[in-house]
């Protein structure tokens, strides 16, 4: 190396440096990325631009190095000016401070702090989320930002929206699995139906709770009302919208409103929508595979009521109005009572009114001399 | 009884006492009563669930279900007092023994018209009854048949798998609306109708005594009154035939 080409790497060292410093500042907020500069990125992959680039990890696994430009050039960041040392905060220089690492799940879990930087509403979500508890309690698997983003590759995570599930499906394949035979997973996949639920929907995105708790499902029925009790969504489909009111005003679902108000904490037996319809397998009910499907529905009434008998399925009304073809007791019951219950009333008091004024009366008279 | 006798208790007001329920009557009244009130005080925040009031009351999924325990076995009381009753009329039945004054008759509805014109200033005098009044008579069938409602409905919606072993499973939800309804309409009736018929419009007591006075009788059940006079002459006579 010559004294001048020396010089020369100097000063390309000094201006790294000094951009690096620039971004660190700059790249707090995406507003501020607006710049492309990509003489870092130049930098680096003058380096790990090699495919052969690697290195064994105490570990035992082999970590590759390489970064091909052409992932770069199509990920979101990248083309926005976000370099490598935006997240690789840890290196500025050439050579490298030494690494600690011991494994490769151990470099995604520090790395992936980085997106805090940029992220952090996001980021602080899934502090609270069922993955960071799951990695609280050892489970180190548990997926981190770049586990369902990516890291070199990030893209937008909903384009198409089949990814959402496909992303999920990386360590919920069986659920995924049922959830694509689903009448919601089918719409999803065979017509890229933006109405229907992908697992983001339900389970929330980053700050994903345990599915599994009294809470989520004292709450569950509010989540599935929120597309089915929606009037215009549900036409578009030729189905009710008072499915929810309905069930909220039955002996389920005023049960479950009783202890989502008062004893959200404890457990009840009173079925929710998932405990008939099921949760990521919810067919047509018209589909000889639905829970639902009138051939079927003794089977799950039995689920909590395993004792009935073969007329037991019609005590449910469904969620349907009383009527005189669906519910006729129940409908001549209503018609009866809907002039009883007025004509008591108004006989009662009418009469009792009557008897007091002609009882004034009389008394009044018979004071008079 | 001599007249000077007469003359040495003339002012002591004899007050005849009639007989107008038996003990067994007056205690069924007690049992129907207590049971009653409290079904329907552990029923209606069964019923208003999803009013907070009703939360309020029932608090903890244990006082609910002591609630519905409470409710159950005053069910259980009434039912059995139902048994009796209807046990009872039967006996009376196949004895030939039923006195039959309840039964309604076209008397009463011409009372009733009766009545109504009284009460709209069309007549002057009040129709005069016999042992049971029209109203009475009212009460006691709307509680029969109400009664008889809540009871079946009741046992259909507290057994509800076990009944649609042989019912339709449709009785259970028409069960559930005549269980809730008919407490309303039954509580509404004996609140105003009963309520004012035996405390306002006169306190009658004679279903916890068993005794109505002879005043009362001769003013509010004349046509009974006058009966059991001519029943006394005539066995007065008799005797004295005899």
């Amino acid at each position: 190396m010559t004294s001048r080409n020396r010089y020369h790497h100097k000063i390309g060292l000094i201006a790294a440096g000094a951009l690096v410093l620039l971004l660190s500042i700059l790249v707090t907020s995406p507003a501020s990325a607006g710049k492309p500069a990509q003489e870092t990125e130049k930098y680096c992959l003058q380096c790990h631009s090699d495919p052969n680039l690697k290195m064994t990890l105490p570990s035992g696994e082999t970590l590759s190095l390489f970064i091909s430009q052409d992932v770069l050039n199509h990920s979101i960041h990248s083309p926005l000016g976000i370099e490598c040392e935006a997240c690789h905060t840890d290196i500025t220089t050439y050579p490298h401070p030494a690494i600690s690492y011991q494994s490769k799940r151990e470099l995604s879990r520090v790395y992936y702090k980085s997106c805090e930087k940029c992220h952090s509403a996001n980021y602080e979500k899934t502090l609270d989320s069922m993955h960071a508890s799951a990695a609280t309690g050892g489970n180190l698997e548990a997926p981190v930002c770049t586990d369902c983003h990516g890291s070199h590759n990030v893209q937008k995570p909903d384009e198409p929206r089949t990814l959402i599930s496909e992303t999920c499906s990386k360590c919920h394949g069986q659920i995924v699995d049922t959830y694509k035979q689903s009448v919601h997973g089918m719409a999803l996949i065979s017509e890229d139906n933006k109405d229907v639920p992908v697992c983001t929907d339900c389970h929330g995105v980053h700050n994903i709770q345990d599915p599994r708790t009294i809470q989520f499902r004292v709450q569950s029925p509010e989540l599935c009302a929120g597309c089915h009790a929606n009037q215009d969504l549900m036409a578009k489909y030729g189905l009710s919208a008072d499915v929810y009111s309905i069930y909220k005003r039955s002996w389920h679902g005023v049960d479950v409103s009783v202890y989502k108000a008062r004893w959200p904490t404890i457990w009840h037996d009173s079925a929710v929508c998932t405990d008939c319809h099921g949760i990521h397998d919810i067919r047509k009910t018209t589909d000889p595979e639905s829970k639902v499907n009138p051939k079927n529905l003794l089977q799950t009434c039995k689920q909590c009521h395993p004792t009935a008998g073969p007329n037991w399925a019609d005590a449910w009304t469904g969620h349907n109005e009383i009527s005189l073809e669906r519910t006729p007791i129940l409908y001549y019951v209503e018609v009866f009572y809907s002039s009883f219950t007025p004509f008591v009333l108004w006989v009662c008091v009418i009469y009792v009114i009557l008897q007091i004024v002609r009882s004034i009366v009389d008394r009044v008279r018979r004071s008079m001399p | 009884m001599t007249g000077k006798q007469k003359s040495t208790t003339v002012k002591v007001q004899q007050e005849k006492a009639f007989l107008r329920f038996d003990v067994g009557q007056r205690w069924e009244h007690l049992i129907l009563f207590l049971s009653a009130t409290v079904l329907m005080l552990t029923g209606l925040p069964q019923k208003y669930r999803e009013f907070s009031w009703s939360q309020d009351l029932l608090s903890t999924p244990e006082r609910m279900d002591m609630i519905r325990q409470i409710h159950h076995i005053a069910a259980i009381i009434l039912a059995l007092e139902a048994i009796y009753h209807l046990g009872r009329i039967i006996y009376q039945i196949t004895r030939r023994k039923l006195p039959g004054d309840l039964l309604p008759t076209w008397q009463d509805v011409r009372d009733a018209g009766h009545m109504l014109q009284y009460l709209l200033f069309m007549r002057s005098d009040k129709p005069k009854f016999g042992r049971y009044n029209f109203e009475q008579k009212v009460t006691y069938w709307v509680v029969f048949f109400g009664f008889g409602i809540m009871g079946i409905s009741g046992f259909i919606i507290w057994f509800p798998v076990e009944f649609t072993q042989f019912l339709p499973g449709g009785v259970v939800p028409a069960a559930k609306m005549a269980h809730s309804t008919e407490s309303i309409v039954a509580a509404v009736f004996i609140l105003i109708w009963h309520i004012y018929h035996v405390h306002l419009e006169r306190l009658n007591l004679s279903i916890f005594t068993g005794r109505l006075s002879e005043t009362e009788m001769r003013e509010f059940h004349t046509k009974e009154y006058e009966r059991l006079v001519r029943n006394e002459k005539s066995v007065k006579t008799n005797n004295q035939e005899s």
